[in-house]
């Protein structure tokens, strides 16, 4: 379980909340706080008061996979390889055999083998992504953050992508989307307003509260 | 006003894209995979990359403005003030609009990727232009903000062409393109454009489904085939 207790960072208020194992999604008008909350459970940023808690121990010290809302700001290194790679070389205790055997699968199952040797700046906005996905996943991480990581993608890959965060393995997954298909997709969904989480429960609960709104699934409109 | 594209061609090491069409006035939506050579084609448009065969020719095109996908690409100013100044926007307008009056001082590049994102769209549809190319200009705006940016799209008086996987609120628009393998084809005008364009929005082909496709792909449109189907 991820626990929540009394958090306050920048406009973010959350006074209690409980996310169990899954994908949840976190949805939510421009500057409600949605990546603020991402980057708490991440361990990128500390509160300024209260914890966050996953199974018992501080983001920091969990394996953690991040992927940020800009494509650019992920991507060390200029090489598609040694990009996805850099996570298993970082923590110096992996042979060089089983770090070339991970990326390539890693890749494998992203379909995108064929851009380990491309460089970095020659690929769309979506194969940046793809890259920054990889590289988030090849370690194996407890926890996979993933901020907008879809506004790059078209729907079908969107859906392959989907597919892949599924069979990752991570015990959580908590994504920030634009993208009210891809959040009916969702095991919980969190509804953030002006700092706070203002809905919480299954999509059919929450978009319950949502009817009427630009955030209602245009798909449900027809009677999906 | 129009653009003409005649074979316009670009070749990469193993990539090429090919584009022949008339772009007249109004909104026009080009659609295509992710990496299929969209934002190569707005650039190719926009004149700022160098064809390796072929042309585009501009009729009476005075003014184009180009909105690239990654908006911290096009940032200039230290300020929110000064980047409104730099796209010749006003501030006070802007700013308030946009919800970020109270930021006038923060610099454009501390703001949330979505909060960018509508400051830019907002400095770049102040102004009108004879050509305004918009690279997924959906990309990180939440749905309210989405459905603005439509309403004001479909207000604007020249050619606009709208490049984008966004599937679920689009404005209403007069053609429809698609990229695929290379090459770009002319799916021609709504509601005929259904049939030969593979890109369709889920619920667009549901409608159509269910026996109510919509004359459009606009929110507006697909709300009014929903209730002619639930009556």
């Amino acid at each position: 379980m991820i626990a929540i207790d009394a958090l306050r960072c920048r406009n973010l208020v959350i006074d209690s909340l409980a996310i169990g194992p899954g994908i949840t999604s976190v949805i939510g008008p421009n500057g409600s706080g949605k990546t603020t909350f991402l980057r708490c459970c991440a361990g990128i940023e500390l509160p300024h008061h209260g914890t966050v808690s996953i199974d018992g121990a501080v983001p920091r010290v969990t394996e953690t996979g991040w992927v940020n809302e800009f494509p650019d700001r992920n991507i060390l290194f200029a090489r598609v390889y040694d990009e996805i790679a850099s996570p298993l070389r970082f923590r110096r205790d992996t042979a060089c055999d089983a770090i070339d055997a991970g990326v390539k699968a890693c890749a494998e199952s992203m379909h995108i083998t064929h851009l380990l040797n491309r460089e970095v700046r020659e690929l769309s906005g979506g194969e940046k992504v793809l890259v920054s996905l990889a590289a988030a996943l090849v370690h194996h991480p407890k926890v996979l953050l993933l901020d907008e990581y879809d506004s790059h993608l078209d729907a079908l890959l969107a859906e392959k992508v989907d597919q892949v965060i599924r069979a990752s393995g991570a015990r959580y997954v908590i994504r920030c989307t634009q993208q009210m298909n891809t959040a009916v997709k969702s095991d919980h969904l969190l509804f953030f307003n002006a700092g706070r989480v203002t809905h919480t429960g299954t999509p059919r609960d929450v978009f319950a509260f949502l009817k009427n709104t630009a955030f209602y699934p245009v798909l449900w409109e027809c009677g999906s | 006003m129009n653009m003409r594209l005649d074979h316009a061609c670009v070749i990469r090491d193993h990539w090429s894209l090919s584009a022949t069409g008339t772009f007249d006035k109004g909104v026009h939506l080009v659609s295509g995979v992710t990496g299929s050579g969209k934002s190569t084609l707005a650039l190719m448009m926009a004149g700022l990359f160098p064809l390796s065969e072929g042309s585009i020719v501009k009729g009476e095109l005075s003014t184009c403005m180009l909105s690239l996908q990654f908006p911290e690409l096009q940032v200039t100013g230290r300020t929110l003030e000064e980047e409104c100044a730099s796209w010749g926007a006003p501030a006070e307008k802007i700013l308030g609009a946009t919800g970020l009056t109270g930021r006038r001082n923060t610099s454009p590049l501390s703001l949330s990727r979505g909060e960018l994102k509508r400051l830019h769209l907002a400095c770049v549809l102040s102004r009108d232009y004879d050509l305004l190319l918009l690279d997924e200009p959906f990309s990180s705006l939440d749905c309210e903000e989405k459905s603005k940016t439509c309403t004001t799209i479909e207000q604007k008086p020249g050619i606009t062409v709208i490049f984008t996987h966004e599937q679920e609120i689009l404005p209403r628009v007069f053609r429809i393109w698609e990229i695929a393998e290379g090459r770009l084809t002319d799916c021609g005008r709504l509601p005929d454009a259904y049939e030969r364009w593979h890109h369709v929005p889920p619920a667009v082909k549901r409608l159509t489904a269910l026996g109510s496709p919509p004359g459009n792909i606009s929110i507006r449109d697909i709300r009014e085939a929903a209730c002619r189907i639930q009556g």
